[in-house]
């Protein structure tokens, strides 16, 4: 009798006891432990390839809301919080440089195309470069598109590297003994410069749209192809291919007509769906659907935490792309409070400029694709 | 093995001497049991508030402790019963638009008890079925959370906790006693528990989800 009245007064103070817990973050470390992440793609994947000249004199080199902490959060682009995610270092840009072409835009003296992977001993491993396209080698900014004849094609003069993601790899595995391993992640996000010159091609009356459309299926299938045989072949056993997003509903397409909205989503779903078609499912190997995810975005803004998935947060009167970005020069609306304030206001707004994410719109793809890697089993 | 043997030569004295003693559950005798007792959560989860994937919903999966109860025969037919027991430690994983993703949190809870509960057949049969109700207090705490949970809301930033919560629910049980002899008796039953719980994230969303657990339960009793 007695023995038992002991016990229950035991397990009342162990019942007791174990309610003086609290909230534990719990294991953070991702379920594969990732040495490096390599980075191939265009503007949506850059961490500073330009953040040299008069870029880095304007505080700009990411295509978005530029300066670290300008608007709260911790990162930029979203391979910065999936590096933070993934508990890796943040990502540098392999290989920065610019070709200003005078009189239109000035030279700094800091230019000069350099790499800063292992082929110089450095550790940088994001190759992605803004306006790089698939596989043709000239892309939006390039110094190529610039005619000094025609005011429209001037901001090519900041001389935009855009080495094609193809050559991008290549650099990669040049300078890494022709191998992938298996401690890495490997993203490859591409393509939206492919729909920007085919697009550019069609207005100017040098492509019909129908053979727009093709080029955009063609370069799809590249990009699958290069992943296949340039990434999964060569050793990478994570690799994250991200589709592209719907370009018709970005602010540059808001402002076409009907008709030229529909062609660039039928530019946008022909690329993604011959990327998907040759890609091959596998344990190495995850396919994030932003084509859908910024859709879903765009319909259901408040649930994603957005008020304004139309507007671009950069005033484009100031800064012609969010390349040159910053909380200085944002709209009234997504302007800082006070100067020396962060602008945290714009992380209510999907769009820094006409087509890249402010910060916050990429911290949600960064949520996305880790939401894939959680259910991979990589994190 | 040793307790199992225990357990069923407990078994086969009850058989043996089943409609033994005459003392059984009579007015104003004190009762103690102690046994293993699941919780199975019958999760409706409610979507994660935003900013978050649309539909990102949670499922508690079961778990089991030890549990004790206490009870007092206020008639022959009537009892009033607390149960209380060791904290259930749950596993939360991701549903709707964030399956697949793995257990991203735990949380403990205990959930103490009082039944009043109704005894058929005779004070001295040896076995008493008894239906009751009554209400829950459930308190949640003691949650971890997990590198997932980060990386869906809060991707980058610092890790994401988990706060706890208290709520009041209510139960109904039915089970059965069965007397080994005046002083041992052997007692299991299942519990209908209709209780919701609200999780609060240190992101600023929350999520809240009936739980409304299935409970069953064995244990041994000691008559007073």
């Amino acid at each position: 009798m007695k023995k038992l009245h002991v016990l229950s007064t035991a397990l009342a103070a162990a019942a007791f006891l174990a309610g003086c817990g609290g909230s534990d973050p719990g294991d953070q470390s991702p379920r594969v432990a990732f040495k490096q992440m390599v980075n191939f793609g265009d503007s949506l994947s850059d961490v500073g390839s330009y953040d040299v000249g008069v870029v880095k004199v304007q505080g700009g080199g990411h295509f978005s809301i530029n300066g670290q902490g300008a608007t709260g959060l911790l990162y930029t682009n979203w391979t910065e919080f999936l590096a933070a995610t993934l508990k890796l270092p943040q990502p540098c840009a392999a290989q920065t440089g610019l070709t200003p072409v005078a009189p239109f835009v000035p030279t700094v003296g800091d230019e000069t195309p350099a790499f800063h992977d292992a082929s110089t001993g450095g550790t940088c491993t994001s190759y992605a470069q803004g306006g790089s396209r698939v596989t043709n080698p000239i892309g939006p900014g390039n110094k190529a598109l610039l005619n000094p004849a025609d005011s429209s094609t001037y901001s090519n003069a900041l001389g935009a590297l855009t080495i094609p993601v193809t050559t991008q790899i290549d650099n990669y595995l040049a300078h890494n003994g022709q191998t992938f391993n298996a401690d890495q992640l490997v993203t490859v996000f591409a393509g939206g410069n492919d729909v920007f010159i085919n697009l550019a091609l069609v207005s100017a009356g040098q492509l019909s749209p129908t053979a727009a459309v093709t080029a955009m299926g063609t370069a799809g299938a590249e990009l699958a192809a290069y992943v296949n045989q340039k990434i999964l072949a060569k050793g990478a056993t994570h690799v994250v291919v991200v589709n592209l997003p719907d370009v018709s509903i970005t602010p540059l397409a808001l402002g076409q007509s009907a008709q030229v909205q529909g062609l660039i989503k039928t530019m946008t779903t022909t690329f993604n769906s011959q990327l998907q078609a040759g890609l091959t499912a596998s344990p190495t190997l995850v396919v994030v659907d932003a084509f859908a995810a910024s859709e879903d975005q765009a319909a259901n803004k408040a649930q994603y935490g957005l008020a304004d998935v139309s507007t671009p947060a950069c005033d484009l009167t100031k800064v012609n792309s969010s390349l040159l970005c910053t909380k200085a020069t944002l709209i009234a609306a997504a302007a800082p409070a006070a100067s020396g304030a962060i602008a945290s206001n714009a992380n209510t707004y999907e769009y820094a400029d006409t087509v890249h994410p402010t910060p916050y719109g990429y911290r949600l793809l960064a949520e996305l694709v880790g939401e894939k890697l959680a259910v991979k089993g990589w994190l | 093995m040793k307790k199992h043997s225990i357990a069923s030569a407990l078994v086969a004295t009850a058989a043996l001497c089943g409609a033994g003693a005459a003392q059984a559950q009579v007015a104003g005798q004190f009762m103690v049991k102690l046994g293993w007792n699941k919780i199975m959560p019958k999760v409706q989860s409610d979507d994660l508030s935003a900013p978050s994937l649309p539909g990102s919903k949670i499922d508690i999966h079961s778990a089991s402790a030890l549990f004790f109860t206490a009870s007092y025969m206020i008639t022959d037919a009537i009892s009033v019963e607390a149960l209380g027991g060791l904290p259930y430690k749950h596993s939360v994983y991701g549903e709707g638009a964030v399956a697949g993703v793995g257990r991203i949190s735990t949380i403990h809870q205990i959930s103490p008890t009082l039944l009043l509960e109704y005894r058929f057949l005779a004070a001295d049969a040896p076995f008493r079925p008894y239906v009751g109700v009554g209400p829950t207090f459930a308190k949640f705490y003691g949650t971890k959370g997990s590198a997932s949970l980060t990386a869906v809301t809060n991707p980058g930033g610092p890790a994401t906790t988990v706060g706890g919560d208290t709520e009041w629910g209510s139960t109904i049980a039915a089970g059965g006693a069965y007397k080994i002899d005046r002083h041992w008796f052997l007692d299991a039953a299942i519990l209908k528990t209709f209780i919701k719980t609200r999780a609060p994230l240190s992101t600023g969303q929350e999520i809240h989800a009936k739980l409304n657990p299935v409970s069953i339960n064995a244990s041994i009793g000691y008559a007073f």
